[in-house]
């Protein structure tokens, strides 16, 4: 059986490559992946000067109709490419690029990143361009394609160096607020240090249609390279969280906005129980890795990956913002290459939990690359798989998922762009094509790789406005074990991804989901099989199963 | 996974593999497992190992397991997720929330191996998650249920498997053409004759299931259980071994699935292989089909040729459907529609495959015109509503079990109800006039017409379901 074989080669065939690393080896399944950017028809390049040393991402979202993730990709100097999903489900992915057309070519140029939301609620996803410049507001229309709505929507573009973005429903509002995070003012006098930009938070304005005419300043800005809207204490409420880069910035840490509806954003702060925290924040991931409810955040940095937890004794209940940092415990620092012998501080980039092998486990990706020839840094430093364990920590398994290699990692979209129940990974690369990574299931030993775990994918439906259930709670429970994600905009480094929420069930055949939609409202109780795709839709108290079409 | 010796406990055919534990202390060695099967050498060996991979069956089937092959769970619970015990520890057996058994035969025992049992053998069923461990037979926390005979097995396994298939190929062409056409398309779910309601495909790919009856919505056939939650021999096989034994199959409680090779904490880490599964998978599947029962005496024969007359005029056999076509009699281990948890054909290199059709009972099926065997279940693999307002005997259960509500049960297979009482899901009903009374539900028509029968009449349906019997080989 092979089961029993991948037991027996960790046993021999691949302890001296760990008896060397000394690090512990995932108990369960590592996934395998296959790279086939090139073979899929991807070919998009991410570079340039200083301004695109940081972001590097992208958005995958439905943009057909099929159900398949479509990618936007930046390309910073280069010109930003869609890239339509036209992969077979189970199969090997398959992309081709379609030309979007906003009258000024120009305006795909100098692209940092991209969060895939529908702002007007209007059925399909449009696109908040993240720019060095003025950042772009993209209509979504039928069958991928896009028309140019700042000024219809009154948006100026809040022109800068964008490299975050984050967005919510507030309360009573028909249309999101948006968080846009700056890096440095390149023109104020001593650039770049000490000369962050501040950050933006743009509320529509009231009507029937988005109007983001009214800009609420976000000071002091200390180079945002993340942020993200995140109900940390579970107040119904999200506060702002925002990760910056102290590389540039002066007497600044890491922050949380507290955002409540119609009243000026205020920063958390000391007699809070807001502790001070200073790394090269670069990408912002939550998930509840223990199923408290109260969710875990990684942040990453050159050096050390922050895994932040409420404390349990400080914060209490969610009373106070008062964080410890775990990662140490949980082995999850990813502060140096774990493979490849170079011993200098890594450089992590975008961070994600996601369930890559369907265990039932959060895991945890890191993608990673030097900054640009930078020799205090490491130079070989391949991204992080850090597989959730049983005992609640994780165990790298990046170089035996085949992620490794000497790449320059900056943002990554995580998603099923083959709809097999198991997720993929783009990582978007500095300087180079960007590797696609598909997913084929468990470490075999050479064979063919196992199939993994049980699986749900997930959509939400509810009716405008927020018709996809932005910022609501999905609980799936399966024996006694109760997970839980989040529909978030924002977070890692300037990539989103919107569609299928995936979940991995382990060995359970059956589960029952609950949905805390978005206003605070708890669902009926949807009882679904694995292995399917689920379709909840707020109005219908029994849960509609979705099949591609292809 | 231990050293391989080579070993064959059984035949030269199976290679076998060290038992962990104590070593081999002598013939009289109290332990089931002193070596363990190897799944691919099995399937690798083909049919020349079956006789000696279904002997080992049976001898695991009959066998008591002992505290060093593994028995009792200690740490988990019975439920058919890994669960471990939230606090204290279980002990060696408990007749309500188990281990309840240390062997498959303690129940399955009537008239033969791999039969039904006697009251006296009543599971109590629960999902093992919550209430984990109870010493109390009020339906607040489980769901008693008799034992249901193992005979013919193979050949449910195999109907479900075909109209699983038959559901999801509907399923898709719905799809299909509700994509091409770009309107909804209503599609009825029927498979061997047996309707399932049906299902709505959108243009969007999206599914309505609201109006499927009788089945899972993933459109899985589940034929055991007496729900109808169980889809495979394995499934069954791998869940009843830790609840009612302990006794935990790597392949739901290994360290893939838990990070633990001794899950349970009883001492013996990987305590039944997928080899070990096979073997009493092969035993169940090759189990003889019920029969009809051989030399009649006259006045019994002439009662029974009454009663199915009857039977089928009353409309029991809208349900009780007397044979279902199955098209191929190779059953093949792992089983198609198993999930994780349950070894799966891409976990392996190759299947073990049973060939039913070379088992003698095989000789004993009849054909239709299409060449397909007929399996004379008396069934449809469907669940009902069995219970109403005013008949509700069967509505005993409180509890839900694995999304089937409370009063909602697969149909009985009525072969062998000659030779399995008493009857119902609980074993309530001594006498078989009882418990067709005791039908309500979607069977009410059908038991209000049995009831205004006169006597006679209904003492020949009765002769007709005794004349079903299971017989030893």
């Amino acid at each position: 059986m092979r089961s029993l074989a991948l037991v027996a080669c960790f046993s021999f065939a691949l302890a001296p490559a760990f008896a060397d690393e000394a690090r512990p080896r995932p108990l369960g399944d590592a996934p395998i992946f296959h790279e086939e950017a090139e073979a899929a028809g991807i070919d998009s390049v991410y570079d340039g000067p200083w301004e695109f040393f940081v972001g590097g991402g992208g958005a995958a979202f439905d943009c057909d109709g099929s159900g398949f993730p479509s990618v936007f990709l930046a390309g910073g100097k280069n010109r930003a490419k869609l890239y339509v999903n036209k992969s077979k489900a189970g199969g090997p992915l398959k992309f081709e690029e379609k030309p979007i057309d906003l009258g000024d070519p120009r305006l795909l140029d100098n692209v940092i990143g991209a969060y895939p939301i529908d702002i007007d609620g209007g059925g399909h996803m449009d696109l908040f361009v993240l720019r060095v410049g003025m950042n772009l507001l993209l209509k979504g229309g039928p069958d991928c394609s896009f028309t140019l709505a700042n000024k219809e929507w009154g948006f100026d573009g809040d022109p800068g160096w964008t490299t975050s973005f984050a967005a919510e429903w507030e309360k009573g509002q028909k249309f999101p607020t948006f968080a846009i995070g700056h890096y440095v003012d390149r023109n104020a006098p001593g650039s770049p240090w000490g000369t962050c930009e501040d950050n933006s938070l743009y509320r529509p304005q009231p009507g029937d249609k988005p109007d983001y005419s009214v800009r609420t300043p976000l000071a002091p800005g200390f180079c945002a390279l993340s942020m993200l809207f995140t109900d940390w204490n579970r107040s119904g409420t999200p506060s702002l969280r925002v990760s910056n880069d102290r590389q540039y910035y002066r007497g600044g840490e890491e922050q949380m906005w507290r955002i409540e509806p119609g009243k000026t954003p205020r920063l958390y702060g000391r007699a809070d129980g807001w502790r001070h925290v200073s790394i090269f924040g670069m990408g912002i991931a939550e998930g509840d890795i223990d199923g408290s409810g109260y969710p875990q955040y990684a942040l990453t940095s050159m050096g050390d990956t922050k895994l932040q937890q409420l404390d349990p004794d400080e914060g209490g209940r969610g009373e106070f913002p008062v964080y410890r940092d775990i990662a140490g415990e949980l082995g999850a620092t990813a502060h140096i290459p774990y493979a490849g012998g170079d011993k200098r501080p890594s450089t992590g980039w975008h961070s994600e939990f996601a369930d890559f092998t369907n265990a039932g486990l959060l895991d945890l990706f890191i993608s990673k690359g030097n900054l640009a020839q930078m020799p205090d840094f490491a130079d070989y430093d391949p991204s992080n798989l850090l597989i959730g364990q049983w005992n609640g920590k994780f165990a790298e398994a990046g170089d035996l998922a085949g992620i490794d290699g000497k790449r320059t990692g900056r943002g990554a979209l995580i998603a099923d762009f083959n709809l097999d129940g198991m997720l993929d990974i783009l990582q978007i690369d500095r300087g180079s094509n960007v590797a696609l990574f598909r997913n084929l299931g468990a470490l075999n030993d050479g064979g063919d790789p196992l199939p993994m775990g049980n699986w749900t994918e997930i959509r939400l439906v509810q009716p405008n406005p927020n018709r996809n259930a932005v910022g609501a709670h999905i609980a799936v429970k399966t024996g006694t074990r109760t997970q839980v994600r989040t529909i978030e905009i924002g977070g890692g480094d300037a990539s989103g991804h919107s569609g299928w929420v995936h979940v991995g069930l382990g060995t359970a055949e059956r589960a029952e989901i609950r949905v805390q939609w978005p206003d605070g409202e708890w669902s009926y109780p949807y009882r679904v099989f694995a292995d399917q795709f689920v379709v909840l839709d707020r109005a219908k108290p029994q849960a509609e199963y979705w099949y591609p079409g292809r | 996974m231990n050293g391989r010796r080579g070993l064959s406990a059984v035949a030269s055919a199976i290679v076998c593999v060290c038992a962990a534990g104590a070593a081999f202390g002598g013939s009289w060695d109290e332990r089931v497992f002193t070596s363990h099967l190897d799944f691919d050498a099995i399937a690798a060996a083909g049919p020349s190992a079956l006789p000696a991979l279904i002997e080992r069956g049976r001898v695991l089937f009959k066998a008591k397991f002992t505290t060093e092959d593994g028995a009792g769970r200690p740490k988990a619970t019975q439920a058919i997720i890994p669960t471990r015990r939230k606090i204290g520890v279980n002990p060696a057996f408990t007749r309500t929330s188990g281990p309840d058994s240390n062997s498959c035969f303690g129940c399955h025992n009537d008239p033969i191996e791999g039969g039904s049992g006697d009251v006296v053998a009543n599971a109590f069923v629960s999902e093992g998650f919550e209430s984990a461990q109870f010493d109390n037979t009020d339906p607040s926390f489980s769901s008693e249920r008799h034992t249901i005979a193992l005979t013919g097995a193979g050949l449910v396994e195999l109907l479900g498997r075909e109209m699983t298939a038959d559901l999801r190929a509907t399923r898709a062409d719905a799809v299909a053409q509700a994509r091409t056409s770009g309107a909804e398309v209503r599609a009825d779910l029927v498979s061997k004759g047996v309707r399932f309601g049906f299902l709505v495909a959108h243009p969007d790919g999206v599914v309505d299931l609201d109006s499927v009856e009788g089945v899972d919505a993933d459109l899985i056939v589940r034929p055991f259980s007496r729900k109808g939650v169980f889809t495979s021999l394995r499934q069954f096989t791998i869940n009843a071994l830790n609840a009612h034994h302990g006794m935990e199959a790597v392949e739901r409680f290994g360290a893939r699935w838990t990070g633990s090779h001794d899950f349970d904490e009883s001492g013996v880490p990987d305590a039944v292989t997928a080899g070990d599964v096979s073997a009493l998978v092969a035993f169940q599947a090759t189990l003889p089909p019920p029969t009809v029962k051989a030399d009649l005496p006259e006045d019994w024969r002439v009662a029974a040729a009454t009663g199915a007359k009857q039977f089928a005029s009353l409309g029991c056999t809208s349900c009780h459907i007397p044979a279902l076509p199955l098209k191929s009699l190779v059953f093949t281990d792992p089983a198609p529609y198993d999930m994780a948890g349950t070894l799966r054909a891409g976990e392996v290199r190759k299947p073990i495959v049973i060939d039913l059709s070379q088992q003698p009972f095989a000789g004993r099926l009849a054909k239709n015109d299409q060449g397909e065997w007929l399996v004379p279940l008396f069934g449809d693999l469907k669940r009902h509503l069995i219970v109403d307002d005013q008949v509700n005997a069967l509505g005993n259960e409180l509890q839900a079990q694995r999304f089937v509500e409370r009063d909602v049960f697969l149909t009985p297979r009525l072969w062998g109800v000659g030779s399995t009482a008493p009857y119902g899901h609980r074993g309530d009903f001594r006498m078989l006039d009882e418990i067709i009374a005791a039908h309500g539900g979607e069977a009410r028509f059908s038991r209000d017409a049995y009831l205004a029968l006169d006597k006679p009449t209904r003492d020949a349906v009765v002769a007709f379901l005794r004349s079903l019997v299971i017989e030893a080989p």
